[in-house]
């Protein structure tokens, strides 16, 4: 056994080559995955993702609106201007799809596409039926979500067919979409409770022949469905609901490469944003999301999760305007009355908060302590805490020192704050509340307290 | 140690951790001997700010930890703030 000596320092070792505070900490790797395939040991190499042009795709108008009251066309178009924004000029956020059925569903696409923003482009989503196609022309999309359904519980229970008739219905429309000149993106709903070999496999290599016979804009697309959250992310998990599986039998055996392969989860299981990154490093070069994760029933991937993995893994920003997304997360809460849990990764109210005195007082001296990344900096919204019975006299003072924007020497001490120290332990012990100090009352007291410096900051 | 600084700080502390002045010794802990809270250790150190007329630097105060050495740094921080 190697004996590991204490390595004693002058100064610490912060490891900033991973945890370079002005970015998502990267994610490292010192070897490849291996993974038994059908007997066969296969080497993945994860940093591949450096390499590959992978991307994110939004479905925020489309799988986001299956499970809350619809955005209005004017929320609709402000939402993909900020995603827009946010993806920057390499087009990171690439596409985003939207439902053609409804008059306003087709204002909304007329009114995203006169934005004449570059990126996400816009894709549209129909059922696998030959007369949607004229929705799709009409809105001269060049690019279309088909519903290929894969499981048997969809082929034989829903649509009362078997696997032959859907396979044959399913070809006649991608053939009709290429015909129409749309690209196909097949949509392969509840591929992780599919035959994998009995349906699925057989279904996309007859997708990659026709691939062979049109241009390169018109080749079929896919979409593995995971559309009850059955994915599996752990390598020697098996088919099929392994989702390293699944991606590379498509990617080798089944003939779509990288860049025409997408992953769409759900997150009943709370695996979806993990089964998205995993189908990234796996060698699909597209992952499925929608902002906040909302969708169908426990919803998708969040978009700004992938954001920051995205970074993450390719160890830069990207040209990402990653403050976008806390305008988008306001505009969510204040314009589409959407409630975002306070302790939601990235934009909750409270994401960044602590109300831990101990943890306040690391905060204090250095932020970096109890901060994930400078949040301040990427997300306009630096660490703060937030003031209960468990803040202290250290949670107090860097309240009130925030709440003033002193820093440095210009902080009050401690000291200083002992009447509102007095006034926070007072409302526990002899008030008996249960809740937080909230942040007006907190104000409040500052006023009291510290009159002529809240007169500064609130510009009286 | 002067007598009136000393007087002085006593009474602060035992009024404010409400322990009679006769059984204050300098000896004393705030936290272990005294029972003195959190709360009361930053509200001890403002009343000897208010009493004193003096500025405390807040990382030396957090460090007294008996009554003598509470007297002992008042007098100091009066002598420097003269």
């Amino acid at each position: 056994m190697k004996k590991y000596e204490l390595k004693n320092l002058a100064e610490p070792n912060l490891m900033e080559d991973i945890f370079d505070y002005d970015l998502a900490p990267k994610i490292t790797f010192d070897g490849p995955i291996i993974e038994v395939i059908d007997g066969e040991e296969v080497r993945f190499d994860p940093g591949d993702v450096m390499k590959r042009d992978i991307v994110i795709t939004d479905t925020t108008f489309r799988d986001g609106q299956q499970a809350r009251r619809p955005y209005s066309v004017e929320q609709c178009v402000t939402l993909f201007k900020l995603l827009s924004r946010l993806s920057g000029p390499r087009g990171v956020i690439r596409q985003s799809e939207f439902f053609l059925y409804s008059e306003k569903d087709r204002e909304v696409v007329e009114k995203c596409r006169a934005l004449g923003a570059r990126f996400p482009e816009i894709t549209g989503w129909i059922r696998a039926n030959k007369g949607d196609f004229k929705h799709v022309k009409r809105m001269e999309l060049k690019e279309t979500g088909l519903l290929t359904s894969s499981s048997d519980y969809h082929i034989y229970n829903k649509m009362k067919t078997d696997r032959a008739g859907a396979f044959k219905k399913y070809i006649e429309v991608v053939e009709a979409a290429v015909e129409a000149e749309v690209r196909p993106r097949c949509h392969l709903e509840d591929v992780t409770r599919a035959d994998i070999g009995g349906f699925v496999m057989p279904f996309v290599q007859k997708l990659a022949e026709i691939a062979d016979q049109v241009p390169e804009e018109l080749k079929p697309k896919v979409r593995l469905c995971d559309t009850m959250g059955f994915g599996i992310s752990y390598p020697g998990a098996a088919l099929p609901r392994s989702v390293p599986k699944l991606i590379h039998l498509i990617t080798t055996e089944g003939g779509i490469p990288p860049e025409r392969l997408e992953w769409h989860g759900h997150n009943d299981f709370h695996k979806a944003h993990i089964n998205a990154a995993t189908a990234w490093l796996y060698g699909c070069n597209a992952a499925n999301t929608t902002l906040i994760g909302f969708g169908e029933r426990t919803g998708n991937p969040p978009l700004e999760g992938a954001v920051f993995e995205y970074i993450a893994l390719k160890g830069s920003l990207c040209g990402i305007d990653t403050l976008a997304i806390t305008e988008i997360a306001q505009y969510l809460r204040d314009e589409c009355r959407m409630d975002i849990p306070a302790n939601y990764p990235f934009v909750g109210l409270k994401f960044n908060a602590t109300s831990a005195g101990i943890h306040a007082d690391g905060l204090s001296s250095d932020e970096r302590i109890y901060n994930i990344f400078n949040t301040g900096k990427l997300l306009g919204r630096p660490p703060h805490v937030t003031i209960n019975d468990k803040s202290g006299i250290d949670g107090v003072a860097l309240w009130v020192n925030n709440f003033l924007g002193l820093t440095g020497d210009r902080k009050i001490s401690k000291i200083k704050m002992a009447k509102i120290g007095r006034w926070v332990v007072d409302q526990y012990d002899k008030e008996g509340r249960i809740t937080s100090i909230s942040d007006e009352e907190m104000a409040e007291q500052v006023k009291k307290y510290f009159p002529e410096q809240y007169a500064k900051v609130a510009g009286e | 140690m002067t007598d009136s600084v000393k007087t002085r700080l006593i009474k602060i502390v035992s009024e404010t951790l409400e322990v009679p002045v006769e059984e204050i010794k300098p000896e004393h802990r705030f936290v272990e001997d005294l029972d003195a809270e959190s709360i009361q250790s930053i509200e001890l150190m403002a009343a000897f700010e208010e009493e004193f007329d003096i500025e405390m630097d807040e990382d030396e105060a957090m460090e007294v930890k008996t009554v003598g050495e509470a007297i002992e740094f008042v007098e100091k921080c009066i002598r420097e703030q003269k």
